[in-house]
């Protein structure tokens, strides 16, 4: 009995005492928390706010946030304003200093990144809410591994006795997205310079990263719902520039996808953004690996 | 846990008494939809606002915003005949579909994501700030303090409209007058706390308070104390079980509604009447 009692206590001191060393990271979104859980591994104690299927410009704020913040030692958002809507008002309340804007806790993923279509002025008049750009980024793999480098160099200097670990993770990372950017690069090859459609305009960077063309939306502007005249011209481009798939992601409306898809031929393409958001997508790499693959069937019909 | 939960149960302690009240009037004058109405007119106007290229956060907007809650309170008042055929509630929609309408068809005019919009338009209790409690404690307690000078008016209004016509008091600009504080009310609730949960604070403990009580002032007492027990319990379920606050409140006030329909069964005796 003493024994089993001296057992238990030894491994509740071995648990709490793990717990305490590791970095509480939370991140706004599933890809920034499966890149760094593939940097931290077992030395961070990982949280997403949004759900992998959750629309990322809205996301319901829960207590747990709040008090996940307060405990957090680093925060990794996209800093291009995809999460501005929820939050600020969120930090405001959590007031947890180690993560302000500049700290070594706060890490901005878009920091250092060219982001795509930024409006020329910065006016509400010429065009606005995501003034810093297309903030869409982390779906081009190559962006990803600057971002994993980003998140290593804050993991390292929040918790510099495992800094070692964090780089080999990180490399790790990026020589496994050099070797797969050849087997992903060679799969789309033959549909290069091709136009798809999409949903939402957020698959841009993807786009330039292996040759297509996204470049008809059933949104008539980001965030605003199709109308009919709207969707007629999108039929209309579809016929015409014999786009073959229409890529819409979990929480969009399917069924205007799919009213579009009937009356064109083309495929509806059920894609994600997020590690989890579809079957077998762990990791960031099985998440594009599905991507290819989905798109390749789609586009060889 | 208060660290995260102390500013949400302040404002579920010091802000519904002033809407329990208010729901009194609005459950009596059968026009429970008029604060959704208001605070879609309100939007409105902030809509409205962006279209033209202001900021969010410019007074300019709010000025805005505040003429379209005049400008539905002046549509109320003017059309609130009490007789008729064609029930206040009625105008009521049609005054919240056309706007929520409108809003849609304004914000596809506005350039690009509109997701600051509708996060600026409607609150969420758990994030709500030691500022915002404060300045809408001020409005309320300026909107109470108008009240209650004009409780013989406002309450002859709604419970007792032909006498006031009877001594002819004009209808139509006490009317305005009660939708315009009523707006103001509303809407800034609406920002900090979200529609839901304004619709509740309204109507749920009115109606409690009339199935469970004759008096209007016990009623009113009965309605706010629910409303006490409703918001913090609701914040406390929404705690432990990590769901969002402002859904789990509603809910809570839904078993309260039960409740004291189960109780009412029990204190039923004489018909129930108003007594003023």
């Amino acid at each position: 009995m003493k024994y089993h009692i001296t057992v238990l206590l030894t491994v509740i001191a071995a648990c709490t005492g793990s717990a305490w060393a590791k970095l509480n990271v939370v991140t706004t979104l599933a890809d920034y928390a499966a890149i760094a859980r593939e940097i931290g591994g077992d030395h961070v104690e990982i949280t997403s706010m949004a759900k992998p299927t959750e629309d990322p410009h809205f996301v319901d704020a829960r207590p747990s946030f709040v008090v996940k913040l307060r405990a957090a030692d680093i925060l990794i958002e996209g800093g291009a304003e995809l999460e501005v809507g929820w939050l600020p008002p969120l930090l405001q309340t959590a007031r947890n200093s180690k993560l302000e804007t500049g700290a070594v806790g706060r890490v901005q993923a878009s920091e250092g990144i060219r982001l795509l279509d930024v409006p020329a002025t910065l006016s509400r008049a010429a065009g606005d809410v995501h003034a810093s750009g297309n903030p869409h980024f982390m779906i081009d793999p190559i962006i990803a591994k600057a971002v994993a480098a980003h998140i290593a160099r804050a993991f390292a200097a929040a918790d510099p006795a495992n800094a070692a670990v964090y780089v080999t993770n990180e490399k790790k990372f990026e020589t496994t997205i050099d070797a797969k950017l050849q087997e992903w690069g060679k799969a789309l090859l033959p549909f290069r310079g091709q136009h798809l459609a999409a949903y939402h305009d957020d698959w841009l960077y993807f786009a330039r990263r292996f040759g297509f063309e996204v470049d008809v939306f059933l949104e008539p502007k980001p965030g605003v719902p199709p109308s009919p005249k709207h969707l007629a011209e999108v039929i209309g481009q579809i016929k015409a520039a014999h786009i073959k798939a229409i890529l819409v992601e979990p929480f969009h409306n399917r069924k205007i996808a799919e009213k579009v898809a009937s009356s064109t031929g083309a495929h509806v393409v059920d894609g994600a953004q997020y590690p989890e958001a579809l079957p077998n997508t762990a990791t960031y790499v099985q998440l594009i690996d599905v991507l290819v693959a989905r798109l390749t069937t789609a586009l060889k019909n | 846990m208060w660290d995260v939960m102390m500013w949400p149960i302040v404002a579920c302690l010091l802000l519904p008494g002033l809407l329990v009240y208010l729901g009194m009037h609005v459950v009596r004058r059968g026009i429970i939809f008029v604060d959704i109405a208001m605070a879609q007119m309100a939007s409105l106007g902030v809509c409205f606002a962006v279209m033209k290229h202001m900021d969010l956060d410019s007074p300019l907007t709010f000025w805005i915003s505040l003429g379209f809650t005049l400008l539905a309170a002046a549509l109320f008042a003017f059309t609130g005949k009490r007789t008729g055929e064609v029930p206040q509630e009625a105008i009521i929609g049609i005054a919240y579909v056309v706007a929520a309408a409108a809003s849609v068809i304004l914000l596809s005019y506005s350039t690009e994501g509109d997701e600051q919009i509708k996060n600026m338009l409607i609150g969420n209790i758990l994030l709500v700030t030691k500022q915002e409690i404060y300045r809408t404690l001020a409005l309320f307690v300026g909107v109470g303090v108008f009240h209650w000078f004009a409780r013989k008016r406002f309450m002859m209004l709604s419970f007792a409209p032909e006498e006031a016509v009877a001594i002819g008091v004009s209808v139509k600009l006490w009317d305005f007058l009660f939708y315009a504080t009523f707006g103001l009310v509303v809407t800034s609730f609406v920002q900090i706390v979200g529609v839901l949960l304004v619709f509740t604070y309204l109507i749920v403990p009115a109606v409690c308070g009339i199935l469970t009580a004759r008096r209007f002032g016990v009623r009113l007492a009965i309605g706010v104390a629910l409303s006490l027990v409703g918001g913090v319990t609701g914040l406390m379920v929404s705690f432990y079980q990590d769901l969002p606050s402002g859904a789990a409140i509603v809910c809570v006030f839904g078993v309260l509604l039960v409740l004291a329909g189960i109780v009412s069964i029990f204190v039923k005796g004489e018909p129930r009447s108003v007594d003023a």
